[in-house]
């Protein structure tokens, strides 16, 4: 059921070759059949799987809308969790597969940066649904590889900004993150933001547990031992939630602030503190303000319907992608007079596209990274919402966390005041 | 003889045109020939009686090495990023070989275990020279100063690796034939007569284990071009295992046989990802416990006799 | 000093118990056998999923709390009855007098199937049961709060190495067992049923596996994954304390947990690595490990 002969593929081939400034009609496809990278197994998939189940409900809310001009999305997954080499393998066999026309790939940072510059050798254009990395778009030019979502700068800035203007006296710093370029990053970040707003606090202690570690039980003890006034971290998942049950009992949070980057995702699964503080790497808290006008209600509920939870932020950051997807081709197809767009007429209309997601504003830079809001907050409760929800928010210019275009990231933290944050909104001014 | 010859010049056409009938075969391909170089490799040793339970590690070496040329010292020749790849994980094999081949039987596969693991974990752990648990990306090398797509040299590096598994395997075929080839099997079979020959034990396994070493590179190599990525995990213990259980489930007595298992597995496995992804390491397991125990010879052993031949006397056995 | 040296020991004494509790099975049933069994691992793991099921399905139910305590050691014994017997008899049993390269590949190819299974009847999500811990309570030791769990399994790991000994020394089974290790050939012209003991001490060690998994699930949870990581860990262990030692395993278990409360506390980069490099650097001075010696070669 090919719906593309490899003759007709071929021949358009032919076409481009030979009258490349010609605009060729491509056919419209009877399904547009998209590649999904994410974690479905391991420890991950307690962050990997509400996103496969948030690409599932978004992908029937838009076919029954009519698909994308008509053409419904079909998804095929991919596990992460087979490990990256088998990840890549698999995008590789799926790109050559003549049916499949885009990626949304992928959870994990590692598999980002490997598969990007496979997207531009292989002309697949490709969604990087939850590629935070600021290194991905550092050494080199991605044209097929799109990020709508903000990089590890402005994600982990925020967090700096709001448990400072939080917990003013901080002077301990604590930092246990996975051993990985993620953890790594996020590190050295909140470090550079804490020099340069608040050079006096120290930090107390650094841990990198291993990815998919079970135990943190000496972690703990190390932490304990430290007493840092503020802990920070970024594991997420299993971890996270792993190192919340071991640490809750042992006192932990009573002793210290603790700031989980991570933490919506995981604060269904896992009793976490009321006073944590949490967020959503980006603006996809489908109960902000800005989200209720966009169509993120709509979407919990149909996510609600179907799965029997509320959606957590890597669903809406999966859904989100597809609505950038969605955008990517309408607005190719308009530029193209109403014909189905090639793939160089794709990327070419998501360059420096402005669009409105379910739960906010992304804008595409030049470079291809895109710029979202920071929503963080603290786990709390409300009177007649069940579960643990987002307290005392705040939402952080995704412009104005985010170094400009082109300048070396850490350089600009280290260019940073204090009076910077004193220009940043405060804790609980976005209800 | 000549029929076994016949067979893999059929199934090496059949390799060569395959890409051309079925284009999205050719990563699998390129793939599977990469790890049936590291499970020839592992198979040498298989003769010898000894399993090791590391052999991935060598895979990772030729991987890294190819990509950290590439990347690290801006070597770009197609040529010289195999050649020293190579050169590497042999250096690599003998270095380690020094100490490792003194062991039998368990011993060896549990040393050869604990460096591969030391090898993965210092991998995931070496950022400014490994990239970590990120790995490194391999930039398209270039053949002889010309600069391919990527799509090219894909289809270089294809036919490249199908020469590769012919004079390779030729040459291992003569080495297996030689006096110092025959010896691995007399390692297994009764080593102290061996010693009383006059021939070193040592110094046969010594050699077997750094040809086996460079053959997991050279697989190693291809693979980091073809996927453009290199990761720790390449080294983990149990890829080490699915090298073992290739080189068995094709068959250890032919050059062909750790080939034949490997394309085999990974076509099967190409197959399944689209209905039975989550039992697919059953199927694997099986397929594995099913040729252990019906098919000693393995797949290559099957195909023969379905051919007509029988079992020649005195080939390695496991 | 000695206020920041305590934490540090019950940290490590804390670890090294988890740690004993995944290598010795191991170690024992190679010790009887010769056979190094690779799906090792996927006992601990299965053990874990069955004992946090129960403890789940216990707590679900509305039975009272303290019945989790002895649900632990009874989902390890149901793994043990159910795989050890049949296994053995099916698979492991077929490979005695073989070389070694089939009896890793069938255990291995038992490996592969185990982690499949798992993740057909357990599924992928992490799998959590914490009553027995949130029983037991805390308590605070050099200013550090420790989960009193976490003490019970220190003494836990004594007993098992106690009653191990006991059981191989005293009891008329143990010394049979340590008959055929000592020398399979004799017990067997003696009269010493080496099958039945086979099968014993497989089942034994596979209890060990799960009792280790089963302990380990209130700190913990259990998610895919665990049986291949947990594995390379016995390995490790075992290789230091000497393969078939079950008190070199306890020993290599405090090494291998020192090492890593170290590096955690000193040199948290290193933390991952430690088990391997302390197995690298004993195994270059003693290669058949602490206490371990090498089979001789084959004549």
């Amino acid at each position: 059921m090919a719906h593309r002969t490899s003759i007709k593929t071929l021949l358009a081939a032919t076409a481009l070759v030979t009258s490349a400034s010609v605009a060729v009609a491509q056919d419209k496809p009877a399904s547009l059949d998209v590649g999904v990278f994410t974690f479905m197994s391991g420890p991950a998939a307690a962050y990997g799987m509400p996103g496969r189940q948030g690409a599932e409900v978004v992908i029937d809310m838009i076919n029954a809308a009519g698909g994308i001009d008509g053409v419904p999305i079909s998804a095929t997954f991919v596990d992460e969790g087979q490990g990256a080499e088998g990840v890549i393998s698999e995008y590789r066999r799926l790109a050559e597969e003549p049916e499949t026309d885009f990626m949304i790939a992928a959870l994990s940072s590692g598999n980002c940066l490997a598969l990007a510059p496979i997207a531009d050798q292989m002309e697949m254009p490709t969604v990087g649904w939850n590629c935070d990395s600021h290194q991905l778009f550092a050494d080199a030019e991605h044209p097929y590889f799109f990020r709508p979502n903000g990089n590890t700068i402005a994600e982990f800035m925020a967090y700096v900004i709001y448990f400072l203007d939080n917990n003013p006296d901080v002077e301990r710093v604590a930092i246990i993150n996975p051993d990985y370029s993620f953890g790594h990053d996020a590190a050295e970040i909140v470090k550079a933001s804490l020099a340069a707003f608040k050079p006096e606090v120290e930090i107390v202690a650094e841990l990198f547990p291993k990815l998919g570690s079970s135990t943190y039980q000496t972690e703990v003890s190390r932490l304990s031992a430290a007493r840092p006034d503020v802990i920070f971290s970024n594991l997420w998942g299993g971890d996270l939630e792993n190192f919340v049950r071991q640490a809750a009992p042992r006192g932990l949070f009573r002793q210290s602030q603790a700031v989980f980057a991570l933490g919506e995702s995981s604060m269904n699964n896992v009793d976490m503190p009321e006073g944590v503080i949490v967020g959503v790497l980006g603006d996809g808290w489908w109960r902000s303000p800005d989200a209720a006008e966009l169509g993120a209600p709509e979407f919990a509920e149909a996510y609600q319907t179907k799965f029997e939870k509320a959606p957590v932020f890597p669903a809406m950051k999966m859904a989100n992608a597809f609505m950038v997807m969605k955008a990517g081709y309408e607005k190719a197809i308009e530029a193209n007079g109403g014909a189905w767009p090639t793939d160089e007429q794709l990327t070419a209309a998501m360059e420096g596209m402005t669009i409105d997601t379910l739960t906010g504003s992304m804008t595409f830079r030049a470079d291809n990274d895109g710029i979202v809001d920071q929503v963080v907050g603290m786990v709390g409760s409300v009177e007649g919402i069940e579960g643990p929800v987002l307290t005392n928010m705040v939402r952080y210019d995704g412009d104005a966390v985010l170094p400009p275009e082109g300048e070396d990231p850490m350089a600009w933290i280290a260019s940073l005041t204090p009076d910077f944050i004193a220009a940043m909104p405060k804790p609980g001014s976005y209800e | 003889m000549n029929r076994t010859l016949t067979l893999s010049g059929v199934a090496l056409i059949i390799l060569a045109l395959a890409p051309q009938i079925f284009p999205f075969l050719q990563f699998t391909l390129t793939i599977a020939i990469a790890k049936g170089f590291a499970a020839l490799g592992v198979a040498l040793l298989l003769r010898a009686g000894l399993i090791s339970l590391g052999h991935a590690m060598y895979y990772a070496i030729g991987a890294y090495a190819a990509a950290f040329m590439a990347q690290k010292l801006g070597i770009t020749d197609f040529a010289v990023i195999m050649i020293a790849a190579t050169v590497i994980s042999a250096f690599f094999g003998l270095v380690f070989g020094l100490f490792l081949v003194r062991y039998r039987a368990i011993f060896f596969a549990m040393l050869n275990l604990a460096v591969s693991m030391v090898i993965y974990s210092l991998a995931s752990k070496l950022y400014g020279i490994t990239g970590g648990t990120d790995g490194l990306r391999v930039a398209v090398p270039t053949i002889f100063g010309m600069e391919l797509s990527k799509d090219a040299f894909d289809g270089v590096l294809y036919y490249v690796s199908i020469v590769l598994v012919v004079a390779l395997g030729y040459l291992i075929h003569r080495y297996l034939k030689s006096p110092l080839g025959n010896a691995l099997s007399a390692v297994h079979s009764n080593e102290v007569r061996l010693e009383y020959l006059g021939v070193s034990a040592w110094s046969s396994l010594l050699t077997a284990y750094t040809i086996s070493a460079a053959l997991a590179g050279v697989g190693g190599a291809i693979a980091a071009l073809s996927i453009g990525h290199v990761l720790p995990e390449y080294a983990f213990w149990t890829e080490s295992g699915h090298l073992v259980l290739t080189a068995v489930l094709g068959g250890i007595a032919g050059i062909a046989g750790p080939f034949l298992g490997s394309v085999f597995l990974e076509l099967i496995h190409t197959i399944a990802v689209g209905f039975a992804a989550e039992a697919w390491n059953m199927i694997v397991g099986v397929a594995l416990l099913v040729v252990i125990f019906f098919l000693p010879r393995g797949l290559f052993g099957l195909f023969e006799r379905l051919s007509g031949q029988k079992a020649t006397d005195g080939e390695p056995k496991l | 000093m000695l206020q920041s040296i305590i934490p540090l020991a019950v940290d490590a004494l804390a670890n090294a118990a988890l740690i004993f509790f995944v290598a010795v099975g191991l170690t024992l049933v190679f010790s009887v056998l010769r056979i190094l069994n690779v799906a090792h691992g996927s006992f601990y793991s299965i053990g874990a999923y069955v004992a946090a099921s129960v403890g789940l399905w216990i707590v679900g139910a509305g039975l009272p709390d303290w019945l989790t305590f002895p649900a632990l050691l009874l989902s390890a014994a149901f793994v043990a009855a159910l795989f050890g017997p049949i296994v053995e008899k099916t698979l492991v049993s077929w490979t005695y007098g073989k070389s070694e390269a089939v009896q890793v590949l069938v255990t291995f190819g038992l490996f592969l199937i185990l982690e499949d299974l798992q993740r057909i009847v357990f599924g992928i999500q992490s799998v959590y049961q914490d009553t027995p811990m949130t029983m037991l309570g805390i308590s605070e030791i050099g200013g550090i709060v420790y989960l009193n769990y976490q003490l019970l399994l220190i003494g836990l790991a004594g007993v098992v190495l106690v009653a191990l000994r006991l059981f191989i020394t005293r009891s008329r089974t143990g010394r049979l067992l340590a008959a055929v290790v000592a020398d399979r050939e004799v017990s067997e012209a003696l009269g010493i049923d080496t099958q039945r003991m086979f099968m014993i001490a497989f089942t034994l060690g596979v209890f060990l596996a799960a009792i280790g998994g089963a302990m380990a699930t209130p700190t913990t949870g259990v998610a895919p994954g665990l049986g291949a990581d947990t594995m390379v860990l016995a390995f490790a262990v075992a290789a230091i304390g000497g393969l078939g030692q079950v008190e070199g395993a306890a020993i290599a278990s405090i090494i291998v947990a020192t090492a890593k409360v170290l590096a955690i506390y000193f040199a948290p980069s290193l933390d991952a690595v430690a088990p391997y490099l302390v197995m690298l650097a004993v195994l270059l001075v003693k290669p058949y490990g602490l206490f371990g010696s090498g089979s001789t070669r084959k004549i």
